[in-house]
């Protein structure tokens, strides 16, 4: 597995944090909600390929979450992004929010994407199966969808910072160091996700526009984004199939790294 | 010393055996219209009553889907104050500025109610609280800027001669021109409320407006929140006036100690165990980063979290008590905070009508004429050399 190595890029926005790895020939990815730009399956994703992992505005040490409100401005950023890197036609894998933004940049500019994966991605409203809660619910809620074995070092982290509570009555100390990096991810989230939640109401009829050949995959324990969403950006991408990774749910990148790393390894390659 | 009379309008009659929060997902067919026309009635009886029996001012704010406050609308409440009460200040603390759109309707609709009542509103201005944005799909991660955008635009279209053209980033009206324009010039006195935000009280110190103190925190909050808000204002080049600064606690004066807390502990209780869960939901982005720390500390101090009546009493939660009692710690923390309006909740939870008519005909007659006398207007209320003496 090799390791990502931190760089900060000028781009449009202000300074954004980038992590690199590997050589061969380059692959994005695009985190989720939960900031992930360094993650188990981006860092074995760099024994084959040269792996770039942008953070997102607001997330991380990323600047400029001011200057992004909407999928446009996102779409916008990364195309500034990609022209500062030299990134011309490249495979982009996506986790959940970052599954939307490639979909949003892959409708938009098809020419900049060579291939197109998309790990539970939302982004897309079904009738009567939307994603579930993310802005209002505890860190122990929310680890019930991200994983489907909650013994997974970061659902107990989870687990532990919602039971954090100080004594009645008592001024307390909280760990700033554990609650500063989630606020920063779902306020930057919730600029772009909050209404409409998580999906774009006019994407679904833009995916048609997509050229790059497209994989979808579902973890198949994913309670978060229902499967129905996998399906539909695989009916409507011309490209498309869809595959389930058993015994992984939202987080697949860091609960099932082996899998989605052989996965995507194959259909890039292809 | 300048005294307010601040309603939440509750609703007391949550079924028993339900224990979920009393915000935004709160089942609304718990709530039973007609209950609600009487408690309206009812609730509206004792803010015409403080006038009355001599307050100076009456206080509604602005909540959505909750059964903690049932006033989504406190300007249709506040104008029907100001064709029935005929010398009050009306203070509506406030309209949840992002909430509006666009933000002219208030003010409009504040414009109204102080023409209505011959120049007696107090403008409030607020972000919202947290549940107000699930309850609006509003986005919290941009509540502050529109929040300032808003404002902006309010206080430019009392100010300035109309028509004139408006291009913000949230909100853009080619033709800003209101009808009405308030009575108090150059525009009715603006209360902006908070709960200890950085951003809000350095907001509130350089536009010269009052900053009213959010409860259910202990005194020690409110002491640390108030010296913020002083060094502010220093910071600003001038001195807090004790006008500028409101302090908002429950209040129950009854005949003896005894009686006061016999009366009052179960209405108390059901406020905090049923009425509070769910007001501290906290969206993302509704909070800058540099406050965070701050209401993250105070967070384990929130009235929710009590759970003995000694804790009430120690951190001065409510202010309960004889006469003599409530005079002499009402003293006490006033000098200690040096807020020159004092902004009482005299109903709260399940508290019936008639014992809060008695706590309000009590305060007045026998508190109020004792704080007047020890705080005389125009005179500074911060004494931190007199606050400790007293107790």
């Amino acid at each position: 597995m090799s390791s990502l190595s931190e760089e900060y890029v000028e781009t449009d926005v202000g300074k954004v944090q980038v992590f690199r790895g590997g050589d061969g020939a380059p692959l994005v990815y695009m985190h989720s909600a939960a900031g992930e730009a360094v993650n188990p399956t981006a860092e074995k994703l760099a024994d084959w390929f040269s792996v770039v992992s942008p953070v997102f505005p607001g997330f991380g040490e990323s600047e400029g979450v001011d200057k992004v409100d909407d999928m446009e401005d996102a779409t916008f950023h990364h195309l500034d992004l990609f022209d500062r890197l030299g990134l011309d036609a490249v495979p982009i894998v996506g986790l959940s929010f970052g599954g939307w933004m490639a979909a949003e940049l892959a409708t938009r500019y098809p020419g900049r994407v060579s291939r197109l994966v998309l790990v539970n991605p939302v982004g897309l409203y079904i009738e009567g199966q939307p994603v579930k809660e993310i802005f209002g619910r505890t860190p122990a809620e929310l680890a019930e969808d991200m994983f489907a074995d909650q013994s997974h070092p970061m659902a107990q982290m989870m687990h532990m910072l919602s039971e954090f509570r100080g004594d009645v009555g008592q001024q307390i100390e909280v760990p700033m160091e554990l609650v500063l990096p989630i606020w920063k991810s779902m306020s930057a989230t919730a600029k772009l996700g909050w209404d409409p939640y998580l999906h774009n109401p006019k994407l679904r009829r833009r995916l048609h526009r997509i050229t790059a050949p497209t994989l979808v995959i579902h973890g198949a324990q994913d309670t978060l984004a229902p499967k129905a969403i996998a399906e539909a950006y695989t009916a409507e991408i011309p490209d498309a199939r869809l595959v389930d990774v058993e015994g992984g749910a939202h987080l697949l990148a860091l609960e099932k790294p082996d899998e989605v790393t052989d996965l995507i390894r194959e259909f890039v390659s292809s | 010393m300048r005294f307010f009379s601040f309603h939440l309008m509750p609703y007391p009659d949550l079924p028993s055996d339900y224990d979920g929060p009393a915000w935004v997902t709160v089942p609304n067919q718990f709530y039973d219209p007609n209950l609600g026309s009487g408690l309206y009635n009812r609730y509206l009886d004792e803010l015409i009553y403080a006038e009355e029996v001599g307050f100076d001012g009456v206080c509604v704010n602005e909540h959505h889907q909750n059964a903690y406050g049932n006033m989504p609308s406190p300007n249709l409440i506040a104008s029907i104050l100001a064709r029935q009460t005929s010398r009050v200040r009306i203070a509506v603390v406030g309209n949840a500025l992002p909430l509006y759109d666009p933000p002219t309707r208030v003010a409009e609709e504040f414009a109204m109610i102080d023409v209505i009542s011959g120049g007696r509103l107090i403008a409030g201005m607020v972000v919202g609280g947290g549940p107000e944005y699930y309850s609006f799909s509003i986005n919290p991660a941009d509540a502050r800027e529109r929040f300032q955008e808003a404002h902006d635009l309010i206080v430019k279209a009392w100010t300035t001669p109309g028509p004139f053209e408006f291009i913000g980033k949230h909100f853009r009206i080619r033709y800003v021109n209101p009808w009405p324009r308030p009575i108090q010039q150059p525009h009715p006195e603006i209360w902006i409320p908070g709960a200890g935000s950085l951003e809000t009280v350095e907001f509130v110190a350089r536009q010269r407006y009052a900053y009213m103190g959010i409860p259910y925190f202990p005194i020690t909050v409110f002491e640390r929140m108030f010296r913020m808000f002083r060094d502010a204002c220093e910071a600003e080049g001038y001195e807090a006036d004790p006008l500028q600064q409101g302090w908002l606690v429950p209040i129950y004066v009854a005949e003896t100690d005894e009686q006061a807390r016999r009366e009052y502990e179960e209405h108390l209780w059901y406020f905090v165990k049923r009425l509070l869960p769910g007001i501290t939901i906290q969206p993302p982005g509704y909070t800058s980063v540099r406050s965070l720390g701050n209401i993250l500390k105070s967070a384990g101090t929130f009235m929710l979290n009590l759970e003995t009546w000694d804790q009430v009493v120690d951190g001065q939660y409510a202010i309960v008590g004889s006469p003599e009692t409530v005079t002499d710690l009402l003293i006490e923390n006033l000098s200690r905070l040096g807020t020159g309006n004092l902004l009482g909740l005299f109903q709260l939870g399940t508290l019936p009508h008639d014992l809060t008519k008695k706590n309000l005909a009590l305060f007045a007659e026998q508190v109020m004429p004792k704080l007047r006398a020890e705080f005389p207007e125009g005179q500074p209320v911060h004494r931190p050399s007199a606050a400790g003496q007293v107790a």
